[in-house]
């Protein structure tokens, strides 16, 4: 018993990291008709793990531990399966079973198995928010109420999505061994852009007493990673990486002391992750992609902001030149919003009417248009304006950091116009 | 000093519905409240108990999967704590991470009859 050591820590979410591992590797065996199967076996391995290592301590490589026991009981799941299958099995096939599924268990392999099953969570009859739910569940080890909490949906909406979302893999999904998918640059890029938007999802949605919404950044990371390791993607897993590790640099920042949203101006610098912002350059060094793709300049962007000291050296011109490339490439309204703010930081721009301009666009309903809105009026010195913009965006935001943020902005122009 | 036994009582259902991640941590308080209870000389031994199990009954030696028709509550597992007294047994068992999770402990003395 390893009472009298010091007590071995397991690592930050190990269960869920090797969850996704074990889910691979066993979908690998059995294919993804039996999903259910491989996800109770998961199960079953935890909960092996949870009443032995509550009593007699963690093990010494607990990753080890249960892959191992993942592995005994798949074993055991395929003996049962063979005797039901065929009454007269004989000896040597069922023993032959160990051999046979060893090498799916090399390092290696696992992360093919892994990069495989992301491509095929990321598939494109799903919705986006259906893909990301899927992979946070078969890939993450999220459960339905962490799904639920991460998506701001409610547990039974999460548990439907992922019935349907299951079918759909177990119709599409080839038979054991799974060889499906072929790596082509289209599904590495749709699974990027799932990622992406799973990182946007953890990111918009922070509160701030749920650490989850910073784990579904970190998942995110994870599975990028994961894509950069495993397959070329020229340059744009890379660039995806370096855009993430930008804007989690600025997560210490992000809210004052007392929980509110502070916006880039009000950030304190200093407490932006350097390390961070090292790793993201050293991904941006490896990203440099041929064509500039729409992560790669994302993340110019982000840095940018990374090396201005404090708000006023911003370079204003050049990142709404990188906007104007990104809107040429990705013409998309929350784009234009996006390169209409930038620019409003130039002198003799005419920001208020860009704007009206993106009223009849797929904005119209976000909250974040009338908040630009306000923010530029705010800057030019008209507080009414300003007020009547952020009273609009009030009324539409949806989280709790986005509507606090709001009211502020509406009382500080309030007392500055009566 | 004496020894008394503590008796887990759980919902043993509950263990499916349980996330990866709240396993984690749950194990994680378990590891941490074995820990303090070592450095204070309070444990002695303990171990899981699977959550199947039989029961036995009267002469007529009926064999059931349960004491009780819709129960699914059971023992999950037992520690041997090291204490003065009852009283003092009590407190260092309140400690236990099972009881945030809707357990239960039962405390007895064990009389040592060597």
């Amino acid at each position: 018993m390893p009472h009298t050591d010091p007590i071995p820590q397991l690592a930050a979410h190990l269960f869920r990291e090797h969850s996704g591992k074990m889910v691979a590797v066993l979908s690998r065996l059995f294919g993804l008709q039996d999903i259910d199967k491989v996800m109770d076996i998961v199960q079953d391995t935890f909960e092996a793990a949870l009443t032995s290592w509550r009593f007699s301590g963690m093990p010494d490589h607990p990753p080890a531990w249960l892959m191992q026991v993942a592995k005994h009981k798949a074993i055991n799941y395929l003996k049962q399966e063979q005797r039901r299958s065929s009454a007269h099995a004989s000896l040597p096939a069922i023993q032959g079973i160990e051999q046979e599924i060893e090498p799916f268990f090399a390092p290696g392999e696992i992360r093919d198995s892994q990069l495989k099953l992301l491509l095929l969570c990321c598939h494109p009859v799903l919705s986006p928010r259906n893909q990301i739910a899927l992979t946070l569940y078969v890939l993450c080890g999220f459960g339905v109420p962490e799904i639920a909490n991460a998506l701001l949906i409610q547990p039974e909406a999460a548990k439907k999505i992922l019935t349907r979302s299951k079918a759909l893999l177990r119709r599409e999904a080839l038979p054991a061994p799974f060889s499906l998918p072929v790596l082509s640059p289209e599904r590495l890029h749709t699974t990027l852009m799932v990622l992406y938007l799973m990182f946007n999802e953890g990111y918009k949605s922070t509160r701030k007493k749920a650490t989850i919404d910073n784990d579904l950044c970190y998942e995110a990371l994870r599975l990028a990673k994961l894509v950069a390791e495993q397959a070329g993607t020229g340059g744009e897993a890379e660039a995806l990486i370096a855009l993430m590790f930008f804007n989690l640099s600025r997560f210490p920042a992000r809210f004052s002391l007392t929980g509110t949203q502070l916006s880039l101006e009000e950030q304190d610098r200093s407490r932006w992750n350097k390390v961070f912002i090292e790793e993201a350059y050293y991904y941006l060094g490896r990203a440099m992609p041929q064509q500039p793709n729409r992560f790669y300049l994302e993340a110019l962007i982000a840095s940018q902001h990374c090396r201005a000291a404090c708000f006023a050296d911003t370079d204003w011109p050049g990142i709404a030149a990188l906007y104007r490339q990104l809107e040429r490439l990705y013409p998309s309204s929350m784009v234009t919003l996006n390169r209409i703010l930038a620019e409003s930081y130039l002198p003799g721009s005419r920001s208020l009417d860009d704007l009206r301009g993106l009223r009849s666009s797929d904005l119209e309903a976000n909250f974040m248009l009338p908040a630009a809105e306000g923010d530029i009026c705010r800057r030019m010195g008209l507080m009414a304006d300003a007020c009547d913009a952020y009273t609009r965006a009030l009324a539409l935001a949806a989280t709790p950091a986005d509507k606090e943020f709001l009211a502020q902005r509406i009382a500080q122009c309030r007392m500055l116009f009566s | 000093m004496k020894e008394f036994l503590m008796l887990i009582r759980e919902d043993l259902d509950n263990y499916g519905k349980m996330t990866p991640q709240q396993m984690q941590e749950d194990i994680e308080r378990h590891v941490k409240w074995v820990e303090t209870l070592v450095q204070q000389g309070h444990f002695k031994g303990g171990n899981p108990l699977t959550p199947a199990g039989k029961y036995i009954k009267s002469s007529e030696r009926m064999i059931t999967d349960g004491p009780y028709i819709e129960a699914k509550e059971g023992v999950s597992g037992f520690y041997f704590l090291l204490a003065p007294s009852l009283e003092e047994a009590t407190r260092i068992a309140r400690g236990c991470p099972s009881l945030d999770y809707g357990g239960m402990v039962e405390i007895r003395e064990v009389i040592l009859t060597e």
